[in-house]
């Protein structure tokens, strides 16, 4: 039997990333994928035939430049195309339009309030700053502030000391941004509610919160974090879908001598004595290595491949509290022609409208927002959802045949948590009721319509594994965050298993295909510092 | 001997006014709003102290609460950990057992509040505050951690599970917020309410602290409408009134929100635009209203909000700017009567003003709820949120002033700039209950401020 020095569970774009650390520090790696592919949520598959799908997660923006950089992705395949602009129809055949070019995007946004054009540059300074204040810590394993362990006191010290060098005006204003709503936040700066609408949205994805609940203004960062070729605020989409990114990094893994299986479910984690020596495939067959590292989500890595009665009652206590609740569905369709969106002016066909290569939000007013997420609270489909959408063939034009075109619509709120549980019927009127609201938008989409793929969180939790279909791995929530994620003293990769490590997103920093989580449990169990 | 005035009223001003007085100043309170008789909070032994205050009588409702239960019969929570737990189990025996651990795990979080809340507030790098944070050790650490960022209906979904007492702690929990039960930082809002009560009683005793604090020799109290705050060369010189006349001052300390007492008593061009833009954006929505019953025998105290969706719901018509359509009563004996706070009240309407209609029709919704549980009601009067704002001075109607939110609260209350009491205009402070430790905590603010003004 082959001897491996490290066995990562799932292969999704963490473990992969955590995997390719690891083999290129010498480390003999095997990465075990329940599904035929590796990527978890990051995969893209042809649903139907000709029409190409980035199936789950849909845009790069958060993958840390430095995984890019040392893993050479762009070697391995990844190419990451710019989504320059946003579109956000209004419900008066008017849109506001958000551009990446700093001029284009002012005088649109003058158009809708000069008092708002005014003050988005400070705010995009402001947010900037916070972003870099808060970027050196997504590279950080998070100390445990209990611990007396040298060590840990030591790296306390170290991020005392950097927030030491922080002025307190801009240590003042993160506080504020991890504890407002981000209704409240943007209040502060912009009166337009097509514009607060569509930047708030930001802070709600991924949970079950709306723009009015606080905690959603820290998200607002992360649009600020997103660095593609260094400039920030950039959002793009890799060619060839989102499984392109999954696939350079496991080819980086691949290429340090990482040995990856498919179609190799684990079914649990082996112990003796406390310490985790090796795993049971589903067929069976047991692998043994020395490290155990974990990809996939708190709640399946401990309460299911671990099982309880192996864990310390106050850790497993923390672990069922985790909260997952997953809120949002996909809607991918494949269409014969583009929608036309009835507020944009006539001015040629739509597929030389350079408005259609960047993303589409429908997310007119913070209110608009809020009661959406008003139906979901209470356990229901939102009645008119939050859309975010993308038209991956306008950006690259092999994911659909010749004229034709793939829709990816990301959508909340569809709550984990159904009244009288989702089924095949509440799938599919979840998907009539994405179509309806965006026909409202763009009327010639019904007919448009050849092929549609509707995603619930039920699916997500049953495809790709992810608890409550929890596309974060677990709410980013301050109370789920940092060091107290996924649970308070286990926040460095660790777990309470000698030899048991977890690199999914579920630890910090969290989800977003950012990769750090992968990159950080390398180097924690490489024992360096990140 | 330096003159002093300190503008506003409350029980903050008092005790500023009191404790600048025995420290040998010529103190003179100008007293916008008549003081409120019963002073509505814990009031901390060290404050009665530092005015000379060793006799206060504490009123202490017992049970503190009670709640409707589906059945018609009703919960009680009494003072004595075992009473309730007692009372809880006929509605869940689960919960029953839970209770006692419950209220001690919420005891020790709310002593280290007890001692925050007595000084000026923390800063978040600050090394004592990590040190006092350790000091709870591993579990209270982890706790407070995970406590006070928390939604209080996920804090009482982790330990409860009968609808009726988890409705009433979280219908307490949003107490004056613009905020439902899972909004996050609710959680503290419930810890804030049980500051200074014993294990098992999240709501404050009355006292007649207020009372005693009037009574109290060495200030002069006079009535009076502020103006203007006079400022010369940077500092606060005199303070300018209603009818023209001018009290020249040393100090001028102010109970008055921030930003009445920085924008609209402050000549423009003193402060940074910067730091009154800020003032405008703190965030003071009244969210309540009080609707007084006098009752034809006396009453229990009675709190409607039968479980956490309802509370939630409620809130959910203030977000739109309506008042709710199922709101969340907490009635408590108020002498001959009872006193009812009604919420969500928004207010700001969307339907426009408050008119005598409206607080009729508010003050018929909350009669008809409560009827079926109360003695005969002979009389009463409504109080909209723009009245307290008229009567009290509450900015909006907002009894705390500045919402006591996770953004404005401790280092953050009500602004980073602000929160150590001083303002930039040298000679002018602020005591009021905008400031840390906030409403709730008789005379705390005042305290503080006091003492940040002496040391200085």
């Amino acid at each position: 039997m082959k001897r491996h020095d490290v066995i990562i569970v799932g292969g999704g774009h963490n473990g992969l990333a955590c995997a390719a650390y690891l083999a290129r520090a010498g480390r003999k790696v095997l990465v075990l994928e329940r599904r035929e592919r590796v990527g978890g949520a990051a995969v893209s598959e042809e649903v139907f035939p000709g029409f190409r799908f980035s199936v789950f997660s849909y845009v790069v923006s958060l993958l840390r430049p430095e995984i890019i950089r040392e893993l050479e992705l762009p070697r391995h395949g990844l190419h990451i195309l710019p989504l320059e602009s946003t579109l956000t129809p209004l419900a008066n055949n008017d849109y506001l339009a958000q551009w990446s070019d700093h001029d284009r995007n002012r005088a649109e946004l003058a158009r809708h309030s000069p008092r708002d054009a005014e003050a988005y540059d400070e705010f995009g300074l402001l947010l900037h700053r916070m972003a870099r204040a808060v970027k050196p810590l997504l590279a950080t394993a998070p100390p445990d502030p209990a611990s007396l362990r040298p060590r840990e006191l030591l790296d306390l010290a170290r991020l005392g000391k950097y927030f030491r060098t922080l002025p307190a005006r801009d240590l003042n204003a993160l506080w504020k941004l991890l504890t407002m709503s981000a209704a409240d936040y943007l209040d502060e700066w912009f009166e337009s509610e097509a514009l607060k609408g569509t930047k708030s949205a930001s802070g709600i994805i991924g949970t079950l919160l709306g723009p009015r609940s606080p905690g959603t203004a820290y998200v607002l960062l992360h649009h600020y974090m997103g660095e593609l070729d260094g400039v920030f605020r950039a959002w793009g989409f890799a060619r060839g879908g989102n499984g392109s990114v999954s696939a350079a990094l496991g080819a980086a893994a691949q290429a340090h001598g990482a040995e990856i299986r498919t179609g190799a479910s684990v079914q649990r984690i082996l112990l003796s004595s406390g310490r985790a020596h090796g795993v049971v495939l589903e067929s069976g067959e047991e692998l043994r290595a020395s490290t155990i590292v974990s990809g996939a989500d708190p709640r399946r890595t401990f309460l299911g491949l671990v099982g309880e009665k192996a864990l310390p009652g106050d850790f497993v206590e923390s672990i069922r509290r985790y909260k997952f609740r997953g809120s949002s569905g996909k809607v991918n369709l494949a269409l014969a022609e583009l929608p036309r969106f009835t507020c944009l002016p006539e001015n040629g066909p739509p597929h030389l409208n350079p408005i259609y290569r960047g993303a589409i939000s429908i997310s007119p007013s913070v209110d608009y927002l809020e009661r959406a997420y008003d139906d979901a609270k209470y356990g229901e489909i939102s009645r008119r959802p939050y859309m975010d959408i993308i038209i991956p063939s306008m950006l690259d034009p092999s994911m659909a045949p010749p004229g034709r075109h793939v829709m990816s619509i990301f959508v909340q709120y569809a709550p984990y948590h159904l009244n009288g549980g989702w089924s095949d019927a509440r799938r599919e009127a979840f998907g009539d009721t994405v179509v309806d609201t965006l026909a409202e938008y763009a009327p010639n989409l019904k007919r448009a319509i050849l092929h549609r793929q509707v995603i619930t969180p039920a699916d997500i939790e049953r495809i790709v594994g992810l608890s409550e279909g929890n596309i974060f791995q677990g709410e980013l929530t301050l109370q789920q965050m940092f060091f107290l994620r996924p649970a308070p003293a286990w926040s460095r990769y660790r777990t309470p298993i000698d030899g048991l490590w977890q690199c999914g997103s579920g630890t910090h920093p969290g989800g977003g295909v950012m990769g750090a989580s992968g990159r950080n449990a390398a180097h924690a169990i490489l024992g360096r510092r990140a | 001997m330096s003159a002093a005035l300190v503008v506003g009223g409350g029980v903050d001003a008092l005790v500023a006014a009191h404790v600048l007085a025995r420290s040998g100043m010529r103190v003179t309170l100008l007293e916008e709003f008549a003081s409120p008789s019963a002073a509505d909070g814990w009031v901390p032994d060290e404050v009665a102290r530092a005015v000379g205050i060793s006799d206060l009588v504490l009123t202490t409702p017992d049970p503190w609460l009670r709640a409707v239960l589906p059945d018609g019969g009703t919960l009680e929570l009494w003072r004595d950990v075992a009473r309730s737990a007692e009372s809880i189990g006929r509605a869940s025996a689960r919960d029953a057992a839970q209770w006692p651990r419950f209220c001690s795990r919420m005891r020790a979080l709310a002593g280290l509040l007890e001692r925050l809340y007595c000084e000026s507030p923390p800063s978040l790098v600050e090394l004592r505050f990590a040190l006092r944070v350790r000091a709870l050790g591993r579990r209270g650490m982890e706790d407070l951690m995970r406590t006070l960022p928390m939604p209080a209906a996920e804090l009482l979904d982790d330990w409860f599970e009968c609808d009726a007492l988890k409705g009433a702690l979280g219908a307490l929990a949003v107490r004056d917020i613009q905020q439902g039960p899972r909004s996050a930082g609710t959680a503290l809002r419930l810890l804030h309410l049980h500051a200074g009560s014993p294990a098992g009683v999240f709501r404050p005793s009355g006292s007649n602290f207020a009372e005693r604090l009037k009574a109290l020799p060495g200030v002069v109290l006079r009535n009076a409408r502020v103006k203007r705050v006079v400022v010369r060369a940077g500092r606060a010189a005199a303070v300018s009134l209603d009818d023209g006349t001018e009290i020249a001052a040393q100090l001028v300390v102010s109970s008055a929100p921030p930003a009445r007492t920085l924008v609209e008593w402050i000549e423009p061009g003193w402060l940074d635009t910067d730091l009154t833009r800020a003032l405008r954006h703190v965030r003071s929505r009244g969210v309540a209203a009080k609707v007084r019953f006098e009752l034809a025998q006396p009453c229990a105290p009675l709190t409607l909000a039968p479980s956490l969706d309802h509370v939630e719901r409620a809130y959910d018509d203030a977000k739109y700017g309506r008042v709710s359509q199922r709101p969340c009563l907490d009635l408590t004996a108020s002498g001959a009567g009872a006193e009812v706070h009604f919420q969500y009240a928004p207010y700001r309407l969307a339907a426009g003003e408050w008119t005598d209609a409206r607080r009729a029709a508010l003050a018929d919704q909350a009669a008809q709820l409560l009827a079926p549980h109360l003695p005969t009601i002979t009389g009463r009067s409504v109080a909209a949120p723009p009245d307290l704002e008229t009567a009290a001075g509450c900015p909006q109607g907002q009894p705390h002033h500045a919402e006591l939110a996770l953004d404005q609260a401790l280092w953050m209350r009500p602004l980073p700039e602000l929160a150590r009491y001083r303002t930039p205009i040298e000679g002018l402070w602020l005591c009021g209950p905008a400031m840390h430790p906030g409403a709730g905590v008789a005379g705390a603010a005042g305290y503080n401020c006091a003492r940040a003004i002496l040391r200085a």
